[in-house]
């Protein structure tokens, strides 16, 4: 373990993941947990949880990922999940432009009713698909290329308008081939404000009841999104 | 005599088999019905019809264990029920008739607890009993033999067969009085013969059941196996050999054998401990159809699933769309489901329940129940059973708000809670909430979180028992681990303290023990052990109650999530609305949708009980009762979120008075309730106000306004509002608070074909909705200002209006509308532009350029603002436009309007009085007609434009203020109709009194009300104005009539000679036009004279009018609104004050367009 001689700092981040069904919410996370991909995933009922660290250059942070189903009727079950979320990755699939309206009124939810200063990244899954994911993709193995049409039904420049729009960290991600899916996880990593992070809570932190609000609200710390630390994830 | 007391079961539980949902608050005691389907698994068709105390006797051929009395075989105290169609046998002392105390009905015993078929007896489909004997003999008074179509579906034609096939035979002794049994005996005789006709179907189903195959001698078994499921062509799940599949078949082969088969089956002890070891593979399926009892609504209807896939055949839905995301993604694991085979029964199944249920559709979560369920069953039961599941055992929880799955979360929160105070302490303490790990266990019976052997295991006990059992299950999850997720302090550590325990389910519960029958324990039986003997205190009544208690607060929930997210998603022009008035519209739009099926089904169930008044039938309708009760609510799914018309006015009479119909037909309640609060309240037993149609509200308005305002707000023409368009439509209203907004819309709503032009027709129908819509008051801010205003003050001729000082704006209102008619006359456009007359055009033409003179500027021209309504709050500016304009317009008008009679005064009390023979009347005013004023002649269309309405609003101060506040504010979203502000009773309604003259409700009924209003005529303007109870719209109505007249007289005259009349008007006819004209919104002479020169002024101001629509003179209206007599006095100029000066002095440029 690269990290073992070295204690750092190290803070649980709660972080939600929100979309349409079949986006591809639980490869992403698959994908960021077990580097691996699966064609037929089920569909997530109720929310599945899974951990992950993520190595900062001068903290670790340890991802407490909360993946949600998307059908819209397990909509009312959500505040349940992103209930204390620090951060939310707001998925869609770029082959459907259904599923970026979705995902605006998820961010719009989250804006309203999850813990201020809640760290949001949209992403827009499935680049595989498109003709310019193809070549990005770091090991298509020409899968994706076989009906090399472009599958694109969302720009990239409406979806990055609206998310500079509403202050979001904005990736277009493969969790078919991998692409700028760890990015998508260090970029949430180092925008997470320093202030609003809980050191990690080991199995005799009694005092994990502090997990309260105050230490939640006034995270309006500047973030940057260009602040590259390596996530060695 | 009778022997009962040895055998009565001993009463252990206290049960009631309802859901505790879809139950009236006010009745929390389930029908009779519902309790008892539910505890027979029948289908809702089924009712108590009769019912007896009785013993049921099996002969010792059918006995399987005990042995105790061989000659007398096994018996059973308990009690016999007859429905429509079954027959049946509990041990359970319960009652279920209608003159029962709910607190016998809810007292049960048995294995199951009243969660499924209770305790020991039979279910017999009266189609499947062959006969029924009448025993005599010195012990039973009355008993009756009962045989079975046992082995129905098995060929025994042969004689040498028939040994084969067991003849089913139990013997029931009844208890009670003579007349109770033969009641009872006749029920049963017209149930046989009634449901004989079914043999056939029983036949056909249970030719798919495995137990006919796995019953037939070995010499007959070459024929091919009904299917039992996936498994027969992928392999069942797990290890036969270790889940001692063959033994258990063995087991179940004799109790078959002995005790009859799928329908004639007859439930004894044994039959529940051979489903808690867990079912072989091969029978599962049957076994799960007839414990969960969808057997029996597959015997109800055998081909519905065939049909229903052939009736949808290539229809496309949501549903299938969200089917096909996850058909590939259903218990990938299983090789079944890696197959085409499998995916298309998957495919199938779920499209097919999509259907007959649209209103659940599909759920995740179905697609890896019904996955579960095919590797064991056929296509056809799996969609049964899944119809039992959604409807019965788990009611709610694929919902569309889920309402069921998140209820069972709260209850078993609150069931831990109880149970292990200390773990739950630490939950919370911990901040881990429960429902996030448990509520999959739910949602998906348990399949996705087990290993599907187990998880199978505890579907073998929940068909058969009922849904505690899944909640029995979860506590004793958590109590076994309980030590270890007390050492887990958050989710994640709690999440995998449980995956780690259901990876290991099938290891040792005690390895390290010395016994090795302990040590033979796996973690799984320990699990069913401590789930079903340490929470056997869980039963169906306790979850039920729980149910009850949690219900409101869950439905809440999700009603004020769903209402978040539909506000949050309304769109843009819910901008333009508050927070609250989106609330509180949100709030009155369910509300309204919500009554109206409640009152729907109440007014249903009420006309079905007086129909029918049988016993049985009353049964019915009460359960149908407790099935519908809640329909409707948002937090349950609601049924319908589109408005219809008649929902639409209820919606409208619940915010605004003049929705409210004048002339209710059903009995109006002067009382208000209120809605606001809880309109979820519960509906209890058919109150009179709820069977009226429109419930204990008022009775809504039928005007044509209000089909105008729903066919505006239906932007997509579907003859149905969705909240969205409501939103919309009301924010284009309310949501600015923009004068010209508003004169805009209302404008629109009257323009049928979009072309900006609203006819003769349109305008009678303006007035029209604008006198419907004040008939009740004006409301909003309004001018204080009574001496001078509006045109019925204006009523010089009759002695200074001005001055009387009772007069209230409502009853000025009046005069504003019908001065509003004849102003749009006086100033519409003729539709054929070569009627205009060249001079005017050329005045128009010389005012035009006059004003690029005076305004250099070309954007102050391009400006509306500029011009048309006064620039801002700029006098200097409007002065110089007053001053530029006048030397054009005022001439001629104001000269001539002093000796015009106002019009609201022109009420011919000499020609038209009651004793007038109505022929001559219309004589007169056909001749009338004929010379009137173009603006009544139909063969001269015209019509008004934007500009010219807008011009018309403004030039009276009223109407404007009723544009600028009152219509406005007359939608009272948020606080809605109260008692306060609210006229209950039609005589404050403020219209026009019966005029004295010819005027009725429509021309065809004119001179019937004619008669009917003596002594009107010689009233003054007090009286013109005075209020009357019916019908507000008289004034337009004659204008109509009138309209209609000198269409027939056209009809019968030569068209060309009707125009030359037409444009002969003037001269001595004159005064007759005045008098004649009613209440004087015709034509006068100022329109012959200064109307043309008031078009031409008008028509060029236009095109900077039309230019200008969107701001035109916005804040210039908003400065102007407050101003007392600002715009209205321009108008009064009109009406012949003749006060070009005072138009000056206000400075409003509206009067000076006025004065040309
Ligand atoms: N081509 C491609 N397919 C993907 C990608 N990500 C996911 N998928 C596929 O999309 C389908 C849905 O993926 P999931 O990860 O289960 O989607 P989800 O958003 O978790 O769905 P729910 O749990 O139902 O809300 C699966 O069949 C995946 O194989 C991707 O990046 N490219
Ligand atoms: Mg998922």
């Amino acid at each position: 373990m690269a990290d073992s001689n070295t204690p750092k700092p190290s803070s649980s981040v709660k972080l939600v993941l929100l979309g349409e069904a079949a986006v591809g919410k639980s490869s992403l996370v698959l994908r960021f947990v077990n580097n691996d991909f699966q064609e037929n995933k089920e569909p997530t009922i109720g929310a599945a949880f899974l951990t992950q660290k993520c190595n900062l250059p001068t903290r670790t942070i340890k991802f407490e990922i909360w993946d949600t189903a998307g059908q819209e009727r397990f909509a009312s079950l959500a505040p349940m999940y992103y209930r204390n979320a620090q951060a939310a990755l707001v998925v869609y699939d770029l082959t459907k432009p259904t599923s970026l309206i979705k995902a605006k009124h998820w961010v719009a939810e989250l804006q309203r009713q999850a813990s201020p200063g809640i760290v949001i990244a949209l992403v827009g899954n499935k680049l595989d698909l498109t003709s310019d994911g193809a070549g990005s993709g770091g090991d298509a193995d020409g899968a994706g290329a076989e009906d090399s049409g472009d599958a694109r039904k969302v720009t990239t420049e409406e979806a990055k308008t609206y998310a500079e729009e509403e202050g979001l960290l904005f990736f277009e991600t493969s969790a078919k081939t991998g692409y700028n899916v760890t990015e998508v996880f260090t970029a949430i990593a180092n925008a997470i404000p320093e202030t609003s992070l809980k050191t990690a809570r080991g199995p005799g932190a009694s005092h994990t009841a502090g997990r309260t609000e105050e230490q939640r609200v006034n995270l309006n710390g500047p973030r940057d999104p260009n602040a590259k630390e390596g996530c060695a994830c | 005599m009778l022997n009962f007391s040895s055998f009565v079961q001993k009463a252990q539980q206290l049960l009631d088999p309802t859901q505790g949902l879809n139950l009236p608050e006010s009745d929390k005691n389930p029908s009779k019905a519902s309790l008892f389907q539910s505890q027979f698994r029948l289908p809702s068709s089924q009712h108590p019809l009769y019912e007896i105390t009785a013993e049921l006797t099996i002969p010792p051929a059918n006995v399987t264990q005990g042995d105790r009395d061989r000659d007398r075989g096994f018996q059973y105290a308990g009690k016999l029920h007859l429905s429509e169609a079954f027959l049946c046998f509990s041990t359970t002392p319960s009652s279920f008739l209608q003159s029962a105390s709910t607190s016998t009905s809810s007292i049960f015993t048995g294995q199951t607890h009243g969660g499924g078929p209770s305790g020991n007896g039979f279910t017999f489909p009266l189609c499947a009993i062959r006969r029924v004997e009448r025993l005599h003999s010195q012990n039973f008074q009355f008993a009756l033999s009962i045989s079975t179509w046992n082995g129905i579906s098995q060929d025994a034609a042969k004689e040498k067969d028939k040994k084969d096939l067991r003849e089913q035979r139990v013997t029931v002794q009844l208890a009670g009085s003579r007349q109770a049994c033969e009641r009872f005996c006749d029920g049963l005789k017209k149930g046989l013969r009634a449901n004989v006709g079914n043999v056939a179907k029983l036949k056909k189903v249970t030719a798919e059941c495995y137990s006919e195959y796995l019953l037939r001698p070995e010499d007959k078994k070459n024929a091919t196996p009904p299917d039992a499921g996936l498994g027969m062509l992928f392999k069942y799940p797990g290890d036969p050999k270790k889940l001692r599949d063959r033994a258990k078949m063995r087991l179940w082969a004799e109790y078959l054998r002995d005790n009859g088969r799928n329908m004639t089956l007859i439930r004894q002890p044994t039959f529940h401990k051979l489903i808690r070891v867990g079912l072989p593979n091969r029978l599962r399926g049957e076994m799960w159809e007839l414990t969960s009892g969808s057997i029996y609504l597959r015997l109800e209807n055998p081909t519905l699933y065939a049909d229903t896939l052939a009736k949808f055949s290539g229809r496309e839905s949501l549903a299938i769309d969200e089917i096909e995301k996850d058909l590939n993604r259903s218990l990938p694991e299983y090789p079944g489901f890696q197959s085409e085979e499998g995916i298309g029964r998957l495919r199938r199944v779920l499209t097919a329940y999509s259907w007959v249920n649209a209103e659940v559709g599909y759920c995740q979560a179905m697609n890896i129940v019904v996955a579960a369920l095919l590797i064991y069953m056929s296509e056809a039961q799996a969609f049964f059973l899944l119809s039992a599941l959604c409807d019965r055992l788990v009611p709610g929880y694929y919902s569309t708000t889920m309402y069921g799955t998140l209820l069972d979360q709260k209850v078993f929160e609150s069931l831990v809670e109880k149970t292990m105070p200390i773990l739950w302490e630490h939950l919370v303490k911990s901040d881990v909430q429960l429902s996030v790990v448990s509520l999959p266990w739910f949602l998906s019976l348990y399949i996705n979180s087990m290993p599907l052997v187990f998880a199978f295991r505890v579907l073998d006990v929940f068909f058969v028992e009922g849904p505690k059992v899944l909640f029995q299950v979860g506590l004793a999850i958590l109590r076994i681990n309980g030590e270890e997720l007390l050492d887990a302090s958050d989710d994640g550590a709690f999440i995998s303290v449980l995956k780690s325990y259901f990876a290991r389910l099938d290891e040792s519960a005690h390895p390290k023990s010395e016994n090795p029958k302990l040590r033979a324990v796996t973690k799984f039986q320990e699990l069913m052990v401590v789930a079903f003997k340490e929470f056997s205190g869980i039963t169906h009544s306790s979850i039920t109650e729980l149910r009850l208690k949690n219900k409101d607060a869950v439905l809440s929930n999700i009603e004020n999530f769903a209402k978040r997210t539909a506000i949050r998603n309304l769109g843009p022009d819910s901008k333009l609305l508050s927070n609250d008035e989106l609330g509180a519209l949100y709030d009155r739009f369910y509300g309204v949708l919500y009554e109206r099926q409640q009152r729907d089904h109440i007014i249903k169930q009420e006309q079905a009980r007086r129909a029918k008044n049988s016993r049985s039938r009353l049964a019915e309708v009460a359960s149908e009762g407790d099935h519908g009760i809640e329909k409707g609510r948002v937090g349950l799914g609601p049924s319908t979120s589109l408005m219809d018309y008649d929902a639409f006015r209820e919606f409208l009479a619940g915010m605004c008075k003049w929705a409210i119909s004048d002339s209710p037909t059903t009995p109006r309640r002067e009382t208000f309730p209120e809605k606001e609060k809880g309109f979820y309240s519960s509906f209890r037993r058919p109150d009179a106000a709820l069977l009226s149609p429109w419930g204990a509200g008022p009775e809504p308005a039928d005007h044509e306004f209000l089909r105008r305002l729903f066919q505006k707000w239906d932007t997509d023409s579907s003859s149905s509002l969705t909240l969205q368009k409501v939103v919309s439509g009301l924010a284009r209203i309310k949501g600015k608070r923009d004068i010209m907004g508003t004169i805009t819309y209302f404008f629109e709503l009257h323009d049928d074909n979009g072309d900006g032009k609203v006819d003769r027709e349109g305008i009678l129908r303006m007035s029209e909705a604008l006198l419907f819509l004040s008939r009740r008051g004006l409301e909003g801010t309004l001018s204080p200002s009574s001496s001078t205003v509006t045109l019925s003050a204006t009523g010089s001729a009759s002695g200074g209006q001005n001055d009387v000082p009772g007069q209230s704006v409502s009853e000025r209102f009046l005069g504003s509308v019908s001065a509003f008619i004849r102003r749009c006359f006086e100033y519409a456009d003729p539709d054929h532009p070569k009627n205009q007359d060249s001079a005017v055009r050329e005045l128009g033409d010389k005012l035009e350029s006059t004003k690029l003179q005076e305004e250099p500027a070309s954007e102050q021209l391009a400006s509306p603002d500029a011009f048309a309504i006064g620039d801002d709050d700029d006098d200097d500016e409007d002065d110089d436009l007053l001053a530029m304009d006048s030397p054009a317009g005022s001439p001629k008008a104001p000269a001539k309007k002093p000796n015009n009679p106002p019009p609201a005064l022109q009420l011919n009390s000499t020609q038209l009085s009651p004793n007038d023979d109505p022929d001559t009347r219309r004589r007169v005013s056909k001749a009338q007609s004929e010379k009137a004023n173009i603006a009544l002649d139909p063969s001269n269309p015209l019509h008004i434009t934007l500009p010219t309405f807008r011009m018309v609003v403004l030039a009276d101060e009223l109407l404007e203020q009723f544009f600028e506040s009152s219509f406005p504010s007359s939608f009272h979203i948020i606080e809605g109709l109260t008692s306060a502000n609210t006229p209950t009773s039609a005589s404050s309604l403020t219209t026009f009194s019966s005029l004295g003259i010819g005027i009725g409700i429509g021309g065809a009924t004119s001179r019937a009300v004619n008669a009917a209003t003596p002594a009107a005529g010689g009233r003054g303007l007090r009286g013109v104005l005075d209020n009357i109870v019916t019908d507000g719209m008289r004034v337009a109505a004659e204008v109509r009539r009138r309209m209609e007249e000198a269409q027939r007289e056209l009809e019968k005259n030569a068209l060309a000679s009707g125009q030359q009349q037409g444009q002969q008007r003037g001269g001595d006819e004159e005064d007759e036009d005045e008098d004649e004209d009613g209440a004087g919104f015709t034509s006068d002479r100022a329109s012959t004279r200064s109307g043309k020169v008031g078009r031409s002024v008008r028509s060029s101001d236009r095109d900077l009018l039309t230019g200008a629509d969107a701001e035109a003179g916005d804040a210039a209206v908003d400065e102007a609104g407050p101003a007392p007599g600002g715009v209205g006095e321009g108008g009064r100029e009109l009406g012949g004050n003749g006060g070009g000066e005072r138009s000056s002095e206000t400075g409003k440029v509206v009067g000076v367009e006025f004065d040309g």
